[in-house]
């Protein structure tokens, strides 16, 4: 349900994809961070856990060949979430004090309704029971829940290493976090530093700044999603992809 | 052999002849259990959905199977609430296929979720803001009045109303039924609407989303309209091919004219509202969302061609049959366009729930597309099996068509 | 949902939407309530056969319910609506005031109709009952020549235990033949006084309810003879041969035994038809 209270912060990111090489380090330190259990066998790129996931899109450039990549995890709806209002369970929480969505595994019945709104395809279910192979569960994130089978999961800006923030401002006698101390995985992985992370209501912080400029855009805007994830690019052709309408080429994957 | 549980009067096959209809239907049941049992204790993975496909074959036999089963309530409403007597000649049949498809639809939905144990936190935790909670309330309430109202046929039995306090239980119920039949019919309003409700609302798939009224999308009253008008049509089609397989007359003429003029009026509303939505929605709903409608149909698999199908094919053409005398007073044109109808909701439920999720939302992801593993469709035919199987012990233990004992004496 | 879970409030979303859920619900369980309720009251007030009577009587064919009066002759068309219960309907009186004399007097001699014997000497129930009044206040029942032929020699009797209530439309006593159960219903109101047999040939001699009377549901006389006579029109095209579409003899005289001659299913549905049970 969302939240009653305006949110007293609205942590967000922006996303410089001339920065992103698609090396996916986001990926693989978004999976250690938040215990996603390694792929089975059979998996494949559709039923794969990837809370954080690095598209390919091509377009711009003399040819149409020119290609950028496009690091998409949960954009975090400010507004009208499609996941929140769905879930037949309140399964999905937004969180009034730091405006994060995140989803409560246990209750998930895993109907996979939110999966059907989500228009980012943010959101992940898991087709099998987890499972570690022998002496990896000692690499395990002892502050992060593991999930069962059949329900969904996705992106929560680390939430946390958010608790941990506020457990260590809590200790200094201090109310508001130190926003160096909470670092989602992805940002902190990135060898470019191209997510840059922070309070989108905080003029101060980088991403709030970063946000409000020309050359920043969201994934589907005209949705009325309101996404707390923002793209920059110089390249035109890149923020014309925040459009659904950009002519595609149809084809099957 | 069983001659005692049969119907007084009726002609039934033989003990032997029945059996072997029964035992090819009971084998696929059986593959079907086998499949369901392998879902259910290895997950979901048995199944070819993906992240992008999150809802695939059973969502689309869910809706489409509810949809048939409209015929129940709808009958039930035609009959005790506006007092249209002939069709007492097809209700408890109709009851029977609506009890065979709702509880089939619940059976696969609780195979379909991840973990089926927590199918009663919709209960406790309940979103009021969300269309499946509504479904989710609507129909299990719903299947409680269908079983009541197929309790009595059942204690109706030969052997059953012997007993005196089933047939006394069975009076007193009878003498309720119109209350069950308005609360029926109140449930099947709603829930038929809020399965078109689930897509309408999804404002992050623009082939989906439409405006509507207050908190409702087009969608929810299409598909009311969908389901009233197709409910007739089934009940017809049911009542023919069980007439066929068995080689009775279960009905009197006047009773399939009377389900084709009702079927036919309604489609013929349906495909005027149908049309109108679709005009608003390619030109208004779908391009103020930033989506550009030509490119839900820019995939060969799901050209125009659906659309064209789903309405003219399978709406107007067999709403024009209905409403023509000369037409729906020969068999072969009435049963083909009950059919059309049939398949016309059947399709509109598959572009709703298959169809939105191949469209694509993201501009750098491709079209998708999927193709159901073997499990889901052994579950999606264990469910017909399990129809066919009650279907045909009622067919011949109780008296489902109230007229079949006069026909057959000529 | 509860107060406890972490979240949650009521506002307005829930109350309506809860509300008319468990609003839905009460309604469910308070109409079945309410069935099993009357149920365990019809129960304790004794109305099962009454209630047996009116449920099977609504299930039987069109063919089964016409009135006596459209098989008279006296009016066109026209279906029982009150189980043969022709003490209770208005229409019965009118039409017997219109008629002079009121009840027909009873034939002074027997009758034969389509080869059954119609006897003066008693009233005929439309379950094949006859009942006849005794000098000494008691009435012995039995069952006709139409129902006797058609069963022949049964298998078994079952008769109401000696001091045991019968009601009219309700269970008289039942005999079977070839694994066929038929069950006679009871022609009159009263109590069972003794048994009788074959010998006899009465099954029942029964002490009447109150002054006993009341005849008014019973056939006599031409009436019953034009009854009987349709009655066994009715068996003969029960019994034809399938594809050979409603046949009936043009003479001869029916079998003593008929059950002998044709299949117990053939039996099942003629006693049907015949005894008046669906």
């Amino acid at each position: 349900m969302e939240g009653k209270a305006p949110a007293k912060a609205r942590f967000g990111m922006v996303i410089d994809l001339d920065r992103c090489d698609g090396c996916g380090a986001c990926m693989v330190a978004c999976a250690v961070e938040n215990n996603v259990p390694p792929a089975r066998p059979s998996a494949n790129d559709r039923t794969g856990l990837t809370w954080m996931r690095v598209h390919r899109a091509t377009g711009g450039g003399p040819q149409g060949g020119d290609a950028v990549f496009i690091p998409v995890s949960c954009q975090h709806c400010g507004h009208h979430a499609p996941c929140v209002s769905v879930c037949p369970q309140n399964a999905v929480d937004v969180n009034p004090e730091t405006g994060v969505v995140s989803q409560i595994p246990e209750r998930c019945l895993g109907c996979r309704y939110c999966m059907a709104a989500c228009p980012y395809h943010a959101r992940y279910f898991n087709w099998w029971d987890p499972a570690w192979p022998a002496g990896t569960e000692a690499a395990l994130n002892p502050e992060v829940s593991v999930r069962m089978r059949g329900v969904v999961e996705k992106c929560n800006f680390c939430h946390a290493r958010w608790h941990a923030a506020k457990a260590k401002a809590a200790a200094a006698g201090k109310r508001e976090i130190d926003p160096a101390d909470y670092v989602p995985a992805c940002v902190e992985a990135c060898p470019n530093q191209a997510i840059v992370f922070g309070d989108l209501d905080d003029a101060s912080s980088p991403a709030a700044r970063l946000a409000r400029e020309p050359h920043a855009f969201r994934l589907l805007d005209r949705l009325g999603t309101e996404p707390k994830v923002f793209y920059r690019s110089e390249r035109e052709w890149v923020r014309r992809l925040g459009e659904a309408d950009v002519a595609r080429e149809a084809k099957e994957a | 052999m069983d001659a005692p549980l049969i119907v007084r009067g009726l002609r039934r096959c033989s003990t032997r002849r029945f059996l072997a209809w029964m035992l090819p239907w009971a084998a696929l049941l059986g593959v079907g259990l086998l499949a369901i049992g392998l879902c259910l204790v290895k997950g979901l993975n048995q199944t070819n959905m993906d992240n992008r496909f999150a809802f695939g074959l059973w969502i689309f036999l869910d809706l489409a199977v509810i949809a048939l089963g409209a015929g129940a309530f709808f009958t039930g409403f035609l009959l005790y609430i506006l007092r249209r007597h002939e069709l007492s000649a097809v209700i408890n049949s109709a009851v029977v296929i609506g009890f065979l498809c709702y509880s089939g639809a619940i059976g696969v939905l609780m195979v379909d979720v991840g973990q089926p144990l927590r199918a009663w936190f919709t209960f406790w935790h309940p979103n009021v803001h969300s269309m499946l909670t509504e479904v989710t309330f609507c129909i299990t309430c719903y299947l409680t009045v269908l079983a009541f109202e197929y309790l009595p046929i059942v204690l109706k039995n030969r052997q059953l109303r012997r007993i005196p306090s089933f047939l006394v239980f069975e009076f007193e119920l009878h003498k309720v039924m119109p209350v069950l039949a308005g609360v029926g019919t109140f449930l099947s309003f709603f829930h038929q609407g809020s399965l078109g409700g689930l897509y309408g609302v999804l404002r992050g798939r623009p082939f989906a989303f439409r405006d509507g009224f207050a908190i409702w999308p087009s969608t929810f009253f299409l598909f009311i309209l969908s389901a009233i008008a197709v409910g007739p049509s089934f009940v017809l089609l049911t009542t023919w091919l069980v007439g066929k397989i068995s080689g009775r007359t279960l009905v009197r003429p006047g009773v399939f004219q009377l389900l084709a003029r009702i079927s036919g009026w309604l489609l013929a509303v349906y495909v005027a509202a149908k049309c109108v939505d679709t005009l608003l929605w390619l030109n208004r709903t779908a391009p103020r969302t930033g989506a550009a409608p030509y490119q839900f149909y820019a995939w060969e698999p799901f050209g125009t061609w659906v659309l064209f199908v789903e309405i003219v094919a399978f709406g107007l053409a067999p709403a024009l049959v209905f409403l023509s005398r000369r037409l729906r007073a020969r068999t072969g044109w009435l049963v083909g366009a009950a059919t059309l109808a049939c398949a016309g909701v059947v399709t509109n439920r598959f572009v709703m729930t298959i169809q939105t999720l191949t469209v694509p939302t993201l501009p750098f992801e491709p079209y998708m597309l999927y193709w159901p593993s073997w499990q889901e469709v052994a579950t999606f035919l264990a469910v017909v099996a399990y129809a066919v199987i009650v279907y045909s012990l009622s067919f011949r233990y109780l008296a489902l068509f109230p007229q079949e004992r006069e026909l057959q004496q000529g | 949902m509860f107060p406890g879970i972490d979240g949650f409030a009521w506002d307005t979303g829930h109350i309506v939407f809860l509300g008319a859920f468990y609003t839905v619900l009460l309604a469910i369980a308070a109409t079945v309530s309410l069935a099993a309720m009357r149920s365990r009251r019809d129960f304790r007030l004794h109305h099962e056969q009454a209630i047996r009577w009116q449920a099977e009587f609504h299930d039987l064919p069109a063919s089964c319910r016409r009135c006596r009066h459209e098989l008279s002759g006296e009016v066109a068309d026209r279906t029982c609506g009150l189980g043969f219960d022709c003490r209770r309907c208005a229409e019965h009186a009118r039409l017997l005031a219109a008629r002079s004399g009121g009840l027909p007097k009873a034939a002074v001699s027997d009758g034969v109709a389509a080869g059954f014997r119609v006897l003066a000497d008693r009233r005929y129930h439309r379950g094949h009952a006859w009942v006849r009044r005794e000098p000494d206040g008691s009435a012995v029942v039995g069952l006709d020549d139409l129902g006797t032929r058609l069963l022949g020699e049964p298998d078994a009797v079952e008769l109401p235990p000696v001091g045991s209530r019968v009601e009219v439309n309700g269970t008289g006593w039942t005999l079977t033949r070839n694994g066929v159960r038929a069950r006679i219903l009871a022609p009159i109101d009263g109590t069972v006084t003794a048994h009788g047999g074959p010998d006899c040939g009465w099954a029942l001699r029964v002490k009447p309810d109150g002054d006993g009377a009341d005849d008014r549901h019973l056939l006599a006389g031409e009436e019953a003879r034009r009854w009987t006579a349709r009655e066994a029109e009715r068996l003969q095209i029960a019994l034809a041969a399938d594809g050979v579409g409603a046949a009936l003899a043009d003479g001869g005289v029916p079998l003593d035994d008929i059950a002998r001659a044709i299949t117990p299913s053939e039996l099942d549905a003629a006693c049907g038809l015949v005894f008046l049970e669906p």
